[in-house]
């Protein structure tokens, strides 16, 4: 899933490019999410326990759209205006990344099984999650709901989080655009969304903050270019092919550092120590980095949040889903509140960031300090190993 | 080096007291024309711009320009412990990572030094256009704050409309709706208790009270506001500090949502 580490690695050499941020302070803004990943984790959350699921009178699971109708609708009462992008067909290279994901479900499928008959709470627990999949009817139901809902809902021809990044990159320039992507998976940045953010969609009773990652300040942090990003998530370990045994993220840093490339790095390492794979794709996965299988601007289809079809949303949700139709009613309340309301204008949109010409009295800390730093944290992480 | 001695160190007090609500952590820009800051809140609706000239200061020295990050509320809370007729002193070496408030009272038999450790603050900074607005209204600070409060006890948002005949403050509740009309009036004893209007074109526009409410803290450092209006233009609510400066609030309208959403001209 994503980059490997992506995440801890950067909270160690880029701190200042993750920021906590409310809920609330995203109203306004424009965000493409990502839909798949949104709906497994509904698949996963919502009103399941064990092997029970949410379902209907037919006996079809319903929690993706429980869930996707309620997290919508509370990024719609923030003032958000979310749209959703669908994964379409994956690239040819996630294709072993998926075989080794469908391989463990059916494994775990396995193991929920011996564990039901074992009657073992704990693991049937932790296998059925596993065991979910988000499926082509489950798309379809959650497009369904969210156009009922006037929600935009975008179709990437390959994959959701390449197509939102575009979304995101193409309207940099004005503030009306996609302000940002929100997913779980840390690729979003790999594939170069200039704002990513996390925990968006997770549930409120959570009280997670939102943590915002800005790819600019992640480049200036890690003091790399865009194309050695790309090859320190590929180096790091990405879906679309394996990474050099023995090379993490800390490891792939450095080494990046030190060589600014993949190629260079290949004809310098020690390949005795590390065993580069034998076919290692690693130029075509790059490709898919930087230039993703996405819509551009102008094949796109059009983004407008419009009134919700009340009656469509009551057809499909109460008369085929068995949700209860009081609840549907006060939420369709809730859209139409929200869409009434007049939005909070930003100071953004009326004055322009400028440059601040006073330097800070206080001394930055300098970069040989933080290079220390992560040298002791390397040593700990040693010793740790030494232990076992 | 960076020395500035405030005489009326009460003033400092109450800028403070007005702005820790709206912004946690702040840079304080000093350069050798006066002491200034400028942040928003971390919604970005709203932005404090707060000036005090060298003039100002019985003492000012700043060799270089420089800001300092401070977080308010412990800023606050160190200015609390000065008297109301102490005499503030702010100072700092070049390259510490601390701030020093001095407080000495009236008859100078009791100096305390209260050190404030500083923050790095990523703040953006933004480039307010110098501009003309349509409706420039001043009135006495306390009416507009009794009249934000009273709004506020019926609905979240206020329209507020300027015509030739006066300024119009209204809202929309649940319970009911609100108007509140002050016409310009000049024929007052003390300069301070007039409404005076300015309008070259009538405008209306409507900003949430939770923010404007905010701004009326600043009510004890000046006997009159200034509320300058455009429609185009975010609000600017300004209270005059002594001779010395300002402090002004800007807040960005709420906007009413179409679908072929009008991007505002800058």
């Amino acid at each position: 899933m994503g980059i490997k580490g992506l995440t801890k690695l950067l909270a160690d050499n880029a701190p200042k490019a993750m920021k906590e941020q409310k809920f609330e302070s995203y109203f306004g803004r424009k965000i493409a999410i990502d839909a798949s990943m949104s709906i497994y984790q509904f698949l996963i959350v919502v009103g399941r326990t064990g092997t029970e699921m949410l379902t209907n009178e037919a006996g079809e699971v319903t929690s993706h759209l429980q869930g996707m109708f309620s997290r919508t609708i509370r990024l719609l009462e923030a003032g958000i205006k979310p749209l959703y992008v669908f994964d379409g067909k994956p690239p040819e290279l996630k294709k072993q990344e998926l075989a080794k994901r469908y391989s463990k479900r059916a494994d775990a499928t396995d193991d929920l099984a011996a564990a039901v008959e074992d009657g073992n709470k704990e693991d049937i627990e932790k296998y059925s999650k596993r065991t979910v999949k988000v499926t082509k009817q489950h798309n379809d139901d959650c497009k369904r709901l969210l156009r009922l809902m006037g929600v935009p809902v975008v179709e990437a021809p390959s994959e959701a989080e390449a197509q939102c990044a575009v979304l995101c990159k193409s309207g940099k320039a004005s503030d009306q655009f996609v302000y940002a992507v929100a997913s779980e998976d840390m690729d979003s940045l790999t594939f170069g969304a200039p704002r990513f953010l996390r925990h968006l969609m997770d549930p409120s009773s959570r009280k997670i903050p939102v943590m915002e990652f800005d790819i600019a300040k992640v480049l200036e942090e890690l003091n790399l270019t865009m194309d050695q990003f790309i090859d320190l998530c590929i180096l790091s370990g990405c879906d679309y092919c394996d990474s050099i045994r023995g090379i993490g993220g800390q490891t792939a840093l450095k080494l990046i550092r030190q060589h600014g490339s993949i190629e260079n790095i290949l004809e310098n390492i020690n390949k005795e120590r590390y065993q580069i794979p034998e076919e290692w794709p690693y130029q075509e996965a790059r490709r898919l980095f930087k230039e993703p299988v996405a819509l551009s601007d102008e094949e796109q289809v059009e983004i407008k949040w419009t009134a919700p079809d009340e009656e469509g949303l009551i057809a499909f949700l109460v008369n085929e889903n068995g949700f209860n139709s009081d609840r549907v009613a006060k939420a369709i309340e809730k859209i139409k509140a929200a869409k009434n309301k007049s939005s909070q204008g930003r100071l953004e949109s009326f004055f322009k960031p400028t440059a601040n010409p006073s330097v800070p009295i206080k001394r930055k800390e300098t970069p040989q300090s933080t290079a220390k730093e992560t040298a002791n944290k390397k040593a700990k992480a040693g010793g740790g190993r030494k232990k076992k | 080096m960076l020395e500035l001695r405030l005489v009326q160190g009460s003033l400092l007090k109450k800028v403070l007291e007005s702005i820790k609500d709206l912004v946690n952590d702040a840079n304080f820009d000093c350069s050798s024309s006066g002491f200034s800051l400028q942040a928003m809140d971390s919604s970005h609706v709203a932005l404090v711009a707060l000036l005090l000239r060298s003039e100002g200061f019985e003492h000012y020295r700043c060799d270089r320009n420089m800001s300092m990050g401070m977080n308010l509320g412990n800023m606050s809370k160190m200015l609390r412990c000065a008297g109301n007729d102490d005499i503030i002193t702010i100072k700092a070496d070049d390259g510490s990572d601390t701030v020093t408030f001095m407080f000495e009272s009236p008859t100078q038999d009791k100096i305390s030094d209260f050190e404030m450790k500083l923050m790095d603050i990523d703040s953006e900074h933004l480039g307010i256009p110098e501009a003309e607005y349509q409706s420039i209204v001043t009135m006495p600070s306390s009416e507009f704050a009794r009249i934000c409060k009273d709004l506020s006890g019926i609905g979240d948002t206020v329209v507020i409309s300027v015509t030739k005949e006066g300024v119009k403050f209204s809202t929309r509740g649940d319970i009911g709706t609100a108007n509140i009309v002050c016409r310009q009036n000049t024929t007052v004893d003390k300069p301070e208790e007039a409404t005076v209007i300015n309008m070259s074109e009538p405008v209306s526009l409507t900003f949430a009270l939770r923010y404007m409410n905010s701004f009326t803290k600043a009510t004890t450092l000046s006997n009159t506001v200034t509320i300058s209006l455009s429609s185009e233009l975010p609000v600017v609510v300004e209270y005059k500090i002594a001779e010395m400066g300002y402090i002004r609030f800007y807040l960005a309208p709420k906007i009413e949502d179409d679908e072929d959403e009008t991007k505002p001209e800058v």
